[in-house]
């Protein structure tokens, strides 16, 4: 029965009389709560992925300087929402969606404490408007706080106070999540939990130290902001703001991760090529990944070298090891779960029998595919302790946050959502064509938009966080404008990407209010081939089958990261003598 | 059972593991172990290092240094030549004091970073070789003593590069480097 609210019937799948369905796709007994707040949550975050999506059109235009859309003014306030709406709203909402398919669903349970789950949603919900509202209604002698809001900068105390409810609201829609694992391992103790939902707890363990260095950057801030306390000093914040700053970043990271074994598992048939050493990886997650938290003090006067060096490099690469094992157990999976279903001929036959057209699996690989060689690669670079003086504050750590934001996790989430709307809104796409090829479209796009970005700053030294350089630098001759060609070509491909997005949108929302309803057996063409049942066959384990295939790609990206890597080092001998 | 969503049973720790996958966590170590050798060693032993002393200096303090500094140094069409090897420049919206200065090829010099409001960003390069650029983080509050010696003379362009307000895209100053 639908709510007489829920005027699109988004929320009236069937259920039993216990309030479990089956999945048709992936065989989980999913529960009404669980369901309904995950919709709640993600219908949220594609909401704040339109709305910040805009600003990604006139934050774009007003870099490429031929256009030169905004004033200095205006584009400080655009910034600042497409920031905050899409790296921080869009992710979260969405995660907290994750955190209930990881738990619940996936563990086959209700949703408890709903009524949690909804003021959480309320407090986020909340929060965001605030900061939204605090951004637009900037008035001197306060600036617009942009994503970082350093101190000692005057930046509205409404700003602090809304990102500070954000968090709390983050921290309660949590909670749900932690008691249905708590339930879940009072009521079966011995039990391992899936993957999926161990991975789930990993992100949300990371989230908790991330949000906690919210409230202690935040905090103080909006403290000082009110006069309260004196004085903040600009390097405790830094440190401080960067714990969430970088680790709200890692949970995209490791919900993302959870979401590729999940997607590629349900539509391809991929399987866990190792438990042991998947696991073992989300467990280096753990413990190293909010050490990276570091790479944005690297150039940093305050922090000891030592300091820099051992958590830059995650104590040794703890963290980047770990993702050199997903790069492989992922595709790894992918290959020996397709050649036991038998669609695997030759090297890359399991890759190329793949079901290319389903936007959910090629959302996926695109994914897989840009994250490392684009996001992954250049975060190692640009966290090197010396590189980091070529990167620091370019337009080239933009490049490399939107290889690991949009093209590693906007485009995994865009995955899942064209999953959700099929699974659990029971959606039709409009257009299966348009849906097909939105994926390709968007990544291909916005994967070479993020190369100029890289290019324009590495190799002209471009800086972010600027409304004009290339063509003029007010009041000297000197200007950048060497880079202008490579800027048009960002331009034009910035423009295309955010086509792409608005595909996506259109698609989405378009499938949920118009989409014919899905049937019984309508969604056959979502399951793997030979059915997830195959997956449960103790006497025929993945592990025997070939992975030659994901062996040789794995070879080509660590030796496009050893290039890379040489590259890097090549153009800063090239400079001067610097530091003691 | 290797499904993700499905708990594994029995003792899937002991599972073997495909060889490949045994060869690459092999890579995946002896890689890291280079990252981390070779940024490491690179303090001792590279010339591009974001290492200097810092120290917690007050306002007033940095700039009866930074006004001391320019009284002694030698004023020119150019810029300031300094008087002895450190070279003072404290960022302020928008400009950076001590800007222009006149270096020399072969010196090392003790570049003073400060900054006197919110934070700024020194970006550094020389005109006519762009990719040549280096990014350093200049706080309030703190004094950050960096060693620089050029071996190219020519006109280095300082911008700043982090966002320090309305005016932050106009905060541009130049060090012009001399054949020493």
């Amino acid at each position: 029965m639908a709510h007489k609210l829920d005027v699109l019937g988004l929320f009236d799948n069937e259920y039993r009389e216990d309030g479990f369905r089956t999945c048709s796709v992936t065989g989980l007994e999913v529960h009404r709560s669980a369901e309904n707040h995950i919709k709640l949550f993600g219908l949220t975050a594609v909401v704040a992925l339109l709305y910040g999506g805009i600003f990604a059109f006139t934050v774009a235009m007003t870099r490429w300087e031929v256009i030169g859309l905004l004033e200095p003014g205006a584009f400080y306030t655009h910034l600042s929402l497409h920031a905050w709406n899409l790296l921080i709203f869009w992710m979260v909402f969405m995660e907290i969606a994750i955190l209930y398919v990881g738990g619940p669903m996936v563990l086959g349970r209700r949703l408890p404490f709903t009524k949690i789950a909804k003021a959480g949603w309320l407090v986020m919900a909340a929060g965001a408007v605030l900061v939204n509202y605090a951004i637009w209604t900037t008035e001197a002698p306060n600036e617009a706080p942009l994503l970082t809001a350093y101190v000692p900068m005057p930046i509205s105390p409404l700003f602090y106070a809304g990102a500070i409810v954000f968090i709390l609201g983050t921290v309660v829609a949590a909670l749900p999540f932690f008691a249905t694992m708590w339930f879940e391992k009072r009521e079966n103790p011995g039990k391992t939990l899936p993957l999926v939902s161990f991975a789930a707890f990993v992100t949300s363990i990371i989230a908790v130290e991330a949000l906690v260095g919210g409230l202690l950057a935040f905090g103080p801030a909006l403290l000082w902001r009110l006069e309260i306390i004196e004085w903040w000093d600009a390097a405790w914040y830094r440190q401080m703001y960067w714990i969430i700053g970088h680790g709200t970043q890692q949970i995209n990271l490791v919900a993302m991760i959870a979401v590729w074994y999940f997607v590629t598992h349900v539509v391809a048939g991929a399987e866990v090529a190792s438990e042991k050493i998947s696991r073992t990886a989300f467990i280096l997650y753990l413990f190293f990944i909010n050490l990276g938290a570091a790479h944005h003090l690297l150039s940093d006067p305050a922090v000891s070298t030592g300091w820099r060096i051992w958590n830059t490099s995650y104590a040794f690469y703890g963290a980047t090891f770990a993702s050199l094992i997903h790069a492989f157990t992922i595709p790894a999976g992918l290959e020996a779960g397709r050649r036991k279903r038998g669609k695997g001929g030759g090297l890359f036959g399991w890759l190329t029998s793949a079901p290319w057209s389903n936007p959910v699996f090629s959302s996926t690989i695109f994914s897989i595919i840009l994250f490392g060689f684009l996001g992954g690669i250049t975060g190692v670079m640009m966290g090197q302790l010396q590189l980091n003086m070529t990167w620091h504050n370019t337009f080239a750590t933009v490049g490399h946050f939107h290889g690991t934001v949009v093209l590693g996790t906007t485009v995994a989430f865009m995955g899942l959502v064209f999953f959700v709307i099929r699974t659990m809104f029971m959606r039709q796409y409009i257009s299966e064509r348009l849906a097909a090829i939105q994926p390709y479209f968007y990544s291909a796009a916005m994967g070479v938009a993020v190369l100029m970005m890289m290019y324009v700053g590495i190799l002209y030294g471009i800086p972010r966080r600027t409304a004009e350089v290339v063509e003029n630098i007010p009041g000297t001759e000197f200007s950048l404008s060497a880079a202008a060609p490579l800027f048009a070509v960002f331009g034009i491909f910035a423009l295309l990407a955010i086509a792409g997005g608005v595909l996506f949108v259109l698609v989405a929302v378009g499938s949920l209010v118009f989409g014919d309803r899905v049937e019984n057996g309508d969604n056959a063409d979502l399951v793997a081939d030979g059915g997830l049942g195959m997956a449960q066959d103790p006497d025929d384990p993945v592990h025997a089958y070939e992975m030659r295939g994901t062996f040789v790609l794995c070879l080509v990206f660590l030796a496009a990261f050893v290039i890379t890597y040489l590259l890097n080092w090549y153009l800063l001998t090239q400079l001067w003598s610097i530091g003691a | 059972m290797t499904s993700p969503i499905k708990p594994p049973d029995g003792n899937w720790w002991d599972q073997p593991v495909n060889r490949r996958e045994s060869i690459w966590l092999g890579l995946g170590v002896g890689w890291s172990l280079i990252l981390f050798g070779w940024m490491s060693a690179w303090t001792r032993v590279g010339d591009q290092n974001p290492i200097g002393e810092t120290f917690r200096v007050e306002d007033e303090e940095f700039r009866e240094k930074l006004t001391d500094y320019k009284e002694r140094a030698e004023e020119t069409d150019d810029g300031l030549v300094p008087p002895e090897q450190d070279v003072y420049l404290q960022a302020m919206r928008f400009q950076w004091d001590g800007a222009p200065v006149v270096l020399e090829t072969g010196t090392e010099y003790d570049f003073h970073l400060n900054s006197m409001d919110v934070q700024h960003g020194f970006s550094l390069r020389p005109e006519d070789a762009l990719s040549k650029q280096i990014n350093l983080q200049v706080l309030p509050g703190y004094e950050w003593v960096v060693p620089m010696t050029f071996d190219e003379p020519g006109t280095y362009h300082i911008i700043c590069n982090e966002f320090c307000g309305q005016g932050h895209r106009s905060m541009h100053g130049t060090i012009v480097v001399e054949e020493g």
